[in-house]
């Protein structure tokens, strides 16, 4: 349970403006941790700076003690925008990790295909992004991440965008996905039902600049209930940590 | 996809609209009865002359044709090959531009016409023509290029960035797809500018030939049929190529919603 597959410790400013200011937490093999914190609060930077698109000012990001690097690590974002390649068809773009990470064409359609039938897309391999609807395209992200099978994920408010019905319906994919193939995710949001939901520990941050304001390791047996009452307590608990009630 | 039926509807609207402004001029130069402005009969009469007999010293319309086509290609397909290389590598490479601004900039500001006369101490023969297109095209297919790369979106750069793709595969295929469509827009700008600068091309090229030309000689001799007839000719050429390169677009761009008609 103790083996760490990730170490961050970092802060980070956009010119004059911090954003991140000591953020120090592990990520271990196989859990799933989410990260919860009000808007603006610097989510998406961490992401960014997690999946090593962006940089920090101070510290860095480590992962099996070797910093981070998309050219030798195995990382895959979901991004909080909606982000299919516009030019690409769905199975073009759930494919593109692999092609990118120099896999044959034949086994990567072949997995593609496959992660495409796991977010309930088949069908829909050759289809542009601007023919299928915003829930869809926010599944081919998901396949796409999922295609690489990382040794990282990371999901920023993955299901912002989506009306409330599917986001709970991609809430029990997600999960039924994650317990059957064990990866290690990050999964950011500013949801706490979302997050009680998801995770095995949550980590709450602050406002800007973002810190690490406390720490919750969740053990309820999944699936989990939403009306439980201890599920409800918690909840409430780490709305108040949140500082979103007031 | 509009249906067969909206087409049809559309094409007959385009034939009524030709037919009102038939009746337009057709009423005009009736009420008019001056030799400026002829009848469509006696431009008929001019289109038809000029076919079978040739103009005044005997060239025959499609050899005028020919002639300003090939012009018209050399020119634009110059500005192309330059064009878009150069528009790529100052967008991809913004110190380029940033460094050397202060000398394109002002060059773009310059009219074709402008550069006529030294047009014709530089160059001799085919050149002037091939120089006074290519200025006219280069520069909004250079521009709309350059400006084309600065607006490819982060997030798709990013989304490959993640699984480590070197620069590139980034260029391949998430650059110059994005920038394609922008730069046929800029080659549709280009190729109806060309066709502006002809006249002035053909004004100085020394040859008797070219639709630019033809024009010129009946404008000597006050004979609007025949000036008539080139116009025509140069828009319906011009709107023919436009409608080929929408066709075009429309099949290589499948993946996009909607194609610019303008
Ligand atoms: N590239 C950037 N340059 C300057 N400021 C930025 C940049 N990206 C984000 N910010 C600022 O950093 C703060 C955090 O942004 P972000 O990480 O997107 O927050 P969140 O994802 O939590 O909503 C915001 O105040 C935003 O304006
Ligand atoms: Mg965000």
């Amino acid at each position: 349970m103790d083996s760490h597959l990730v170490d961050v410790n970092i802060s980070k400013s956009f010119g004059k403006m911090d954003v991140l200011r000591d953020i120090k937490f592990d990520v271990k093999l196989n859990e799933f941790l989410v990260i919860v914190g009000p808007t603006g609060c610097g989510k998406t930077t961490l992401a960014n700076i997690l999946s090593g698109i962006e940089t920090s000012t101070v510290g860095s990001v480590t992962m099996r003690g070797e910093k981070i690097n998309p050219h030798k690590h195995n990382i895959s974002l979901v991004f909080q925008e909606p982000s299919c390649i516009p030019w690409y068809t769905m199975l073009q773009d759930v494919t593109s990790g692999l092609c990118i990470k120099g896999v044959d064409s034949k086994t990567a359609d072949a997995r593609g295909r496959e992660v495409i039938k796991l977010v309930g897309l088949e069908g829909y391999e050759d289809f542009f992004p601007r023919q299928i609807s915003g829930g869809m395209k926010q599944r081919v992200a998901i396949a796409r991440a999922y295609a690489t099978n990382p040794d990282l994920l990371i999901m920023d408010e993955p299901f912002g965008h989506l009306d409330a019905q599917t986001r709970y319906l991609m809430q029990i994919e997600i999960m039924r996905i994650w317990e059957q193939e064990k990866k290690t995710v990050v999964f950011i949001t500013n949801n706490i039902e979302e997050a009680v939901y998801l995770a095995s520990r949550i980590l709450v941050l602050t406002k800007l600049p973002a810190t690490i304001k406390a720490e919750y390791p969740i053990t309820f047996p999944r699936p989990r209930e939403l009306t439980d009452p201890a599920f409800l307590e918690l909840r409430a608990e780490i709305t108040t940590q949140c500082e979103i009630v007031e | 996809m509009e249906g067969r039926k909206e087409q049809l509807k559309s094409v007959f609207y385009n034939l009524l609209s030709i037919a009102v402004a038939a009746v337009f001029w057709s009423l005009f130069s009736a009420w008019q009865q001056s030799p400026f402005f002829p009848s469509i009969a006696q431009i008929w009469k001019a289109f038809i002359g000029l076919i079978t007999v040739g103009d005044i010293e005997g060239i025959g319309l499609f050899s005028h044709i020919w002639a300003s086509l090939i012009r018209i290609f050399a020119g634009f397909a110059a500005a192309c090959v330059l064009g878009i290389p150069l528009g790529l590598a100052m967008g991809l490479w913004p110190k380029l531009y940033k460094r050397t601004r202060a000398i394109i900039e002002p060059i773009r500001f310059i009219p074709p016409i402008a550069w006529i006369p030294m047009a014709i101490v530089m160059l001799v023969g085919f050149s002037r023509y091939a120089f006074l297109i290519w200025l006219g095209a280069f520069f909004p297919i250079f521009i709309t290029t350059l400006l084309s790369v600065t607006r490819v979106n982060p997030l798709h750069v990013n989304v490959v960035k993640v699984f480590g793709a070197k620069r590139s595969y980034i260029i391949r295929k998430i650059v110059i797809p994005s920038v394609l469509p922008d730069i046929a827009t800029g080659m549709r700008v280009g190729l109806g500018i060309a066709w502006m600068c002809i006249v002035a091309a053909e004004m100085i090229g020394g040859e008797m030939v070219g639709i630019g030309r033809l024009i010129l000689k009946y404008a000597e001799l006050i004979r609007m049929g025949e000036i008539i007839v080139g116009m025509l000719i140069i828009g319906v050429i011009g709107f023919i190529m436009n409608e080929i390169f929408i066709i075009i677009e429309a099949r290589i761009f499948r993946w996009r919603s909607e194609v610019s008609i303008d």
